[in-house]
C-alpha cells in the first residue's frame, strides 16, 4: 500500500487532456511518458540533495504565499516528488509546478532540510525539456522575456514597459514612448541609456552567452518548448557573429 | 470523519519516516572545501585583496565574512537597471563620494536565474557558466564582484556550492570556460550591494543633510538574500536581537529613522519570477494584501524601505491598481541605498530617479524636509537640454564605442602558449 495515501487516487482513463496532448505530440503513451520524467527526475544529481524525507508537517505550507491563492502546496509537492508513482509526477507537472514563487520560504522552515523550491525547479526544468503541452501553454506569456535573456542576456527592457501589457500598473510607471528615449539618457550611467536592454551588453559578452547556452544544451532543450523562438535566437546570433567579424576588422582587433 | 487510532498515525509515521534517506546532512561551510581545490589548482579563487579594503562581518551562525569596500566590479541587475535606475545610480553616487574604485561595464550578463526560477529553461551546467564567466570578468580586470541583485547573489552563492560540490559540473564549466580562454574562477565571498551599504552605514549617515527622524520606515527584508542560502547573510545581535538579518534594517537605523515592525515581515513580497510578467493577478493582490496594507495599517509606515529589485518592483508598482478595492494608501517603496542618498543630499531625480516609482514619494521628502519642487524643476529643465542634444551628466566617464562590441581592457584570450592554470 501506498504510504502516500493523502494524494488523489487516479485512475488509468482519467488522464487530464493536456497529459495526452503533451504525450500524442511525443508518439508515446501517457505512461511511458510519465516513466521517462519519472526516470529522469531520480537520475538527476539533485533528487538524492534535494528530497531528504518528510513528516508531513505542513510548516513549508503555512509561509507559503502561492499556497494562500493557488491550489498549491509545497508539503504536497514534496509528497509528489516522494511518491513512487509516476503518474502522480507527470499529473502535478500540468499546473500545479508553475504555480510556485521560488521565495525558497518552504525551505527556511522546513525541519528536514529540503530543498523544496529546488525540486520544483527540476520538475519544471523536465517540463520544459520533454515538451509538455501545459508547459508551453503556461510559457507562451514569457517568450518575449526569454528572447529577451537568451540574445541580450538581461531579463526586462525599459520598452517592454508598455502600458497595454502592464495596464495595472500606475499609468506614471509605463513607458511613454516620446519621452523615453530621454528619460533614459538623463539616468548618469552611459550603459543605461538604452531602451531595448536592461543595459548594453557588448556583442562579444552577448556572443560568449549563446555559446554558453550552445554547450550547457539550453537551446536543445527550449528547442522541445518553443522550436520558433529558437530559430529566431539562432538567427539573431548568426547575424551578430558576422558583424562581430566586421567589428574586428573596423578597430583592428 | 474517520478517525485514525494512535496506532495507526504511528504506523504512518513511521512508513513515512523510512523516506528520511539523508538525515545527516549538515550545514557546512562551503569556502574552507572551495580554497582547497584553489590549491590543487582545480580553480581559481578570486581572493579579497589589501586594496579591497575588507570589513569584516558575522553571518547567521557567527561565521565570519569579509565584504570587500574598493576596487568593486558592479555586477548589473535586470530590474534596476530597466525600471528602477535611481537604485544603481545611487550606489555608485555614493562610491565617487566616498573615492572608491569601481569598474561598471556592458562586459556582463545578468545571472540569468530571474529566467531561470520563472521558466525552468535552463540548466545547472548553464547557470554555473554565466556565472564564472561574469566572476572571471572582474578577475581579469582586477577588480571583486559586487552583485547587485537579490536573486543573483542567491543564485551564485548556490553556483559556488555546486561548483565546489559537484565534480562533474565543475568539469563541464571548466571546458566552457576554457573554450572561450576564460579560467574556472570563484569569488572568495558572494558580497550583495546590500551588505556593502551596511558596512558604510556610519559613513553615509555622517553626509546626512535632511533628518529622518520623523520618519517610519518598515523593512521588507528578500527573501533570495536570507532564505536561499541563509547561512552567508549577514546578522548582528544589537539589530532586532540577532533573529533577523541585518541590513538594511541597521542602515535605517543610523540615518536616525524609527523603524517599525508588523506582522507579515517573513512573507515574500509576491514577485514570484513569472508571476510579475504574466500572473499579475496574484503578485498584485499578494503585494496590497499581505505587504502593503499591513506595513500601513499595523505600522503607518512612511516608507518601506527593502534591498532587492524584484520587491521594489512589486511593492512599489502594484499599488496604484489597489484602488479598485477602497486601498487608498500608497507607500513609497525605496531601496536602502536611495533613501541613503536622498538623506545625503543627492538630486532626488537626476540621481535618485524617484520618478520611475509608481507610488508617490512627495510626502517623505516633505517630511525629510527636502523641496522637491526645486529638484523637480531643474530636472524638467535638464530633460529639455537632453532633448535639444544639450550635455548630458554621468557618474563616470563613459566607455568608448569599441567596447558596444569587445571587452578590452585585459586578454579575453590566453597568450599564444600559455596553458590554463584550471585543470
Amino acid at each position: 500500500m501506498s504510504i502516500l495515501k493523502n494524494l488523489p487516487q487516479r485512475k488509468d482513463e482519467q488522464y487530464p487532456s493536456m497529459i495526452i496532448a503533451g504525450a500524442r505530440e511525443h508518439g508515446e503513451q501517457p505512461h511511458e511518458l510519465a516513466n521517462k520524467i519519472f526516470s529522469e527526475m531520480r537520475g538527476d544529481f539533485r533528487y538524492k540533495e534535494f528530497v531528504l524525507g518528510c513528516l508531513n508537517c505542513g510548516e513549508c505550507t503555512t509561509g507559503c504565499p502561492a499556497a494562500r491563492f493557488y491550489d498549491f502546496s509545497p508539503r504536497e509537492m514534496l509528497q509528489v516528488a516522494m511518491s513512487d508513482d509516476p503518474d502522480v509526477l507527470l499529473d502535478a507537472m500540468q499546473e500545479k509546478i508553475w504555480a510556485c514563487c521560488q521565495c525558497y520560504t518552504c525551505n527556511m522552515r522546513c525541519r528536514f532540510g529540503n530543498d523544496i523550491a529546488g525540486i520544483i525547479s527540476v520538475m519544471r526544468e523536465l517540463a520544459v525539456r520533454n515538451g509538455l503541452e501545459s508547459a508551453k501553454e503556461v510559457l507562451k506569456p514569457a517568450s518575449r522575456s526569454l528572447l529577451k535573456v537568451m540574445t541580450h542576456g538581461t531579463q526586462v527592457s525599459p520598452d517592454m514597459i508598455q502600458p497595454d501589457f502592464f495596464i495595472d500598473w500606475d499609468p506614471k510607471a509605463v513607458s511613454k514612448t516620446g519621452d523615453l528615449i530621454a528619460l533614459r539618457k538623463a539616468i548618469p550611467i552611459d550603459v543605461l541609456q538604452v531602451t531595448d536592454s536592461s543595459w548594453e551588453v557588448s556583442m562579444q559578452t552577448a556572443l560568449e552567452l549563446a555559446q554558453i547556452y550552445e554547450e550547457s544544451g539550453v537551446l536543445d532543450m527550449l528547442r522541445s518548448l518553443d522550436p520558433d523562438l529558437v530559430e529566431m535566437i539562432v538567427d539573431i546570433i548568426s547575424d551578430w557573429k558576422d558583424e562581430f567579424e566586421e567589428m574586428k576588422e573596423k578597430f583592428g582587433i | 470523519m474517520k478517525m485514525l487510532s494512535a496506532d495507526q498515525i504511528r504506523e504512518v509515521v513511521k512508513a513515512r519516516s523510512e523516506k528520511r534517506a539523508v538525515s545527516d546532512k549538515k550545514v557546512m561551510d562551503i569556502r574552507e572545501e572551495m580554497w582547497n581545490l584553489h590549491d590543487k589548482g582545480e580553480i581559481i579563487v578570486i581572493p579579497i585583496e589589501k586594496k579591497n579594503k575588507p570589513v569584516t562581518v558575522r553571518t547567521l551562525f557567527g561565521w565570519e565574512k569579509k565584504v570587500p569596500t574598493d576596487h568593486l566590479w558592479h555586477h548589473k541587475s535586470c530590474g534596476q537597471c530597466g525600471n528602477i535606475p535611481g537604485y544603481p545610480a545611487s550606489l555608485l553616487w555614493f562610491m565617487n563620494q566616498f573615492g572608491t574604485e569601481y569598474l561598471n561595464e556592458p562586459h556582463q550578463t545578468s545571472c540569468t536565474a530571474w529566467n531561470y526560477h520563472g521558466t525552468g529553461t535552463s540548466n545547472p551546467v548553464a547557470l554555473a557558466a554565466v556565472a564564472v564567466r561574469n566572476w572571471h570578468r572582474a578577475y581579469e580586470t582586477g577588480t571583486f564582484p559586487l552583485i547587485h541583485c537579490g536573486t543573483s547573489y542567491g543564485d551564485y552563492k548556490e553556483m559556488r556550492k555546486l561548483i565546489v560540490e559537484n565534480k562533474e559540473v565543475r568539469d563541464k564549466v571548466r571546458d566552457i570556460m576554457h573554450h572561450m580562454g576564460k579560467e574556472l574562477t570563484i569569488p572568495e565571498e558572494i558580497v550583495h550591494y546590500s551588505e556593502w551599504v551596511h558596512v558604510m552605514r556610519d559613513r553615509m549617515a555622517a553626509m546626512s543633510k535632511y533628518d529622518l527622524s520623523n520618519v517610519t520606515a518598515t523593512v521588507h527584508e528578500p527573501c533570495h538574500y536570507y532564505k536561499m542560502v541563509p547561512e552567508d547573510a549577514i546578522y548582528d545581535e544589537s539589530v532586532h536581537g540577532g533573529q533577523r538579518p541585518a541590513p538594511p534594517t541597521a542602515l535605517m537605523i543610523s540615518l536616525g529613522a524609527k523603524v517599525a515592525d508588523y506582522s507579515t515581515w517573513y512573507d515574500c513580497c509576491g514577485f514570484g519570477f513569472r508571476h510579475i510578467l504574466t500572473e499579475r493577478e496574484f503578485t498584485r493582490s499578494f503585494a496590497t494584501l499581505r505587504k502593503i496594507k499591513p506595513m500601513v495599517e499595523e505600522a503607518h509606515s512612511d516608507v518601506a524601505i527593502t534591498t532587492d529589485t524584484g520587491c521594489v518592483t512589486t511593492l512599489d508598482k502594484s499599488q496604484w491598481i489597489g484602488k479598485v478595492h477602497g486601498m487608498e494608501f500608497m507607500v513609497p517603496v525605496l531601496a536602502d541605498v536611495q533613501i541613503a542618498a536622498l538623506a545625503a543630499g543627492a538630486h532626488p531625480y537626476k540621481i535618485v530617479q524617484l520618478h520611475w516609482h509608481a507610488s508617490p514619494t512627495e510626502k517623505l521628502m516633505e517630511k525629510m524636509g527636502i523641496d522637491y519642487t526645486a529638484y523637480k524643476n531643474d530636472f524638467m529643465k535638464y530633460l529639455e537640454q537632453i532633448k535639444n542634444g544639450g550635455e548630458i551628466e554621468y557618474l563616470y566617464t563613459p566607455h568608448r564605442e569599441m567596447e558596444k562590441y569587445f571587452a578590452v581592457n585585459k586578454g579575453q584570450v590566453l597568450p599564444e602558449g600559455m596553458k590554463s592554470r584550471t585543470g
